[in-house]
């Protein structure tokens, strides 16, 4: 096995465990991190992709990578900001199919 | 024996990297979870330095795991209420329903990053060469920034227009209801400790020395405008939570010149090239270099900026001490 190989079988895992907390955890900051961690997964499958030949490496997925690291935190920093809104509105952190009864 | 450490340590890394997403998801604890992510995120900064991707491995550290940590934890001051993750136990078949949906997921993704893997690598050096040869043609050295700023520059600069939607958005959230206590994020309710002066005081002369290097060297090495963005970013969160920033109701008109600035920017050089005849931010010839070079510098202040705001969760910051909470 080569060393992209098994940074995509880390990817893979890292994606389905992200998959599984966001269905699994009703509060809004997991699936924040739920969904942050199916990103660091689609990140890490391109970065192993760009070196696949391992004489020389391919930038362009480094370079959409860290592009993508800044708008996964604007992405996050948002939806941060939508949670603390709906806290202060309703004193909930889940959504309202979500909520134990 | 080189290789075979370098097996062993990827191996290491590989479980660490599972075993924390792991307890990220399944931690009963909110604030275990959040520490543990800011963890698993300087895991990934190795695990791009193992991959050769020292551009990322910055970023990471900076952003992924430093401001990404810094926000969830903020957020998790303000709310401390968790859901314990079974009120009553799941059904069994919502419980397998689960399971197999994250497991299908994994395996299709397993299966696509194979299919990426086996696509034909494009022969020999001779594409290399070709590659480097454009390169070479921008001005800069670093095959990334050059990826970021020339090649793909549409990509950078609609970027800055998702920061900027962010900051507006976030505004837009917050400002509804404007939070009840005045300064919520100030660590030193109770006055500076000793320590606090000296800390600020060493520390961040030498942060702005390290974004000006890493902005700096992105010509031709791993850096700039979004690692030096973002470490000046953590110099924003660091002086907001000693107190030395506060928080503004309104942004002036300088803070909002630098929030739009790196896009303007952008757009106008693209405009500039359209004029002289050329594509959008297609630069022309022995000007390309001097054009990155202020574009970046404008993208790192306008990447900074929206950042600390993002923290801050204010409209604007100003220069000052806040006071003793009465």
């Amino acid at each position: 096995m080569s060393q992209p190989a098994l940074f995509v079988l880390i990817a893979a895992a890292v994606f389905a465990i992200g998959v599984y907390g966001l269905l699994s955890r009703p509060q809004l900051v997991r699936r924040i991190l739920a969904l942050n961690l199916m990103g660091n997964g689609v990140f890490l499958l391109l970065v192993a992709f760009a070196r696949r030949n391992p004489e020389t490496i391919d930038p362009v997925p480094h370079a959409m990578v860290l592009t993508g690291i800044v708008i996964a935190v604007s992405a996050t920093a948002f939806a941060l900001a939508i949670v603390r809104h709906l806290y202060r509105q309703t004193g909930e952190v889940s959504l309202g199919e979500d909520r134990p009864r | 024996m080189g290789e075979l450490v370098g097996w062993v340590f990827d191996g290491l890394l590989a479980l660490s990297l599972v075993l924390l997403a792991a307890r990220v998801v399944a931690s009963a604890r909110l604030f275990e979870s959040i520490v543990l992510f800011i963890v698993f995120g300087l895991l990934m900064a190795i695990a791009w330095a193992r991959l050769a991707a020292p551009h990322l491995a910055l970023a990471e550290a900076a952003i992924g795991a430093g401001i990404t940590g810094a926000l969830l934890l903020s957020t998790f001051r303000e709310i401390v209420t968790d859901q314990p993750p079974s009120a009553e136990a799941p059904k069994v078949l919502v419980y397998r329903l689960r399971v197999l949906m994250a497991l299908l997921a994994g395996g299709v993704f397993a299966v696509l990053g194979w299919a990426l893997l086996s696509i034909e690598v494009p022969a020999g050096p001779a594409a290399g060469e070709q590659a480097r040869a454009l390169v070479a043609r921008t001005g800069v050295d670093d095959a990334v920034t050059a990826v970021l700023l020339d090649f793909r520059a549409y990509d950078t600069l609609l970027e800055m227009g998702v920061l900027l939607l962010a900051v507006l958005g976030a505004r837009a959230a917050v400002a509804a209801q404007p939070p009840a206590s005045g300064d919520d994020l100030w660590i030193g309710g109770e006055g500076d400790t000793p320590m606090v002066g000296a800390l600020v005081g060493l520390l961040s002369p030498l942060i702005i020395i390290v974004a000006g290097y890493l902005l700096w060297v992105g010509a031709y090495g791993p850096g700039g405008a979004f690692q030096a963005g973002a470490v000046l970013a953590a110099l924003g969160v660091l002086l907001r939570l000693t107190g030395r920033l506060v928080p503004l109701p309104r942004a002036g008109a300088f803070q909002r010149g630098v929030l739009v600035m790196g896009l303007a920017v952008f757009s106008l050089a693209g405009l500039l090239t359209m004029a002289t005849g050329r594509a959008f931010l297609q630069y022309p010839e022995g000007l390309a270099y001097p054009m990155i070079l202020v574009i970046e510098v404008a993208l790192t202040l306008s990447i900074a900026l929206p950042l600390v705001l993002l923290f801050s969760g204010s409209a604007g910051i100003a220069a000052g001490r806040s006071q003793h909470s009465p």
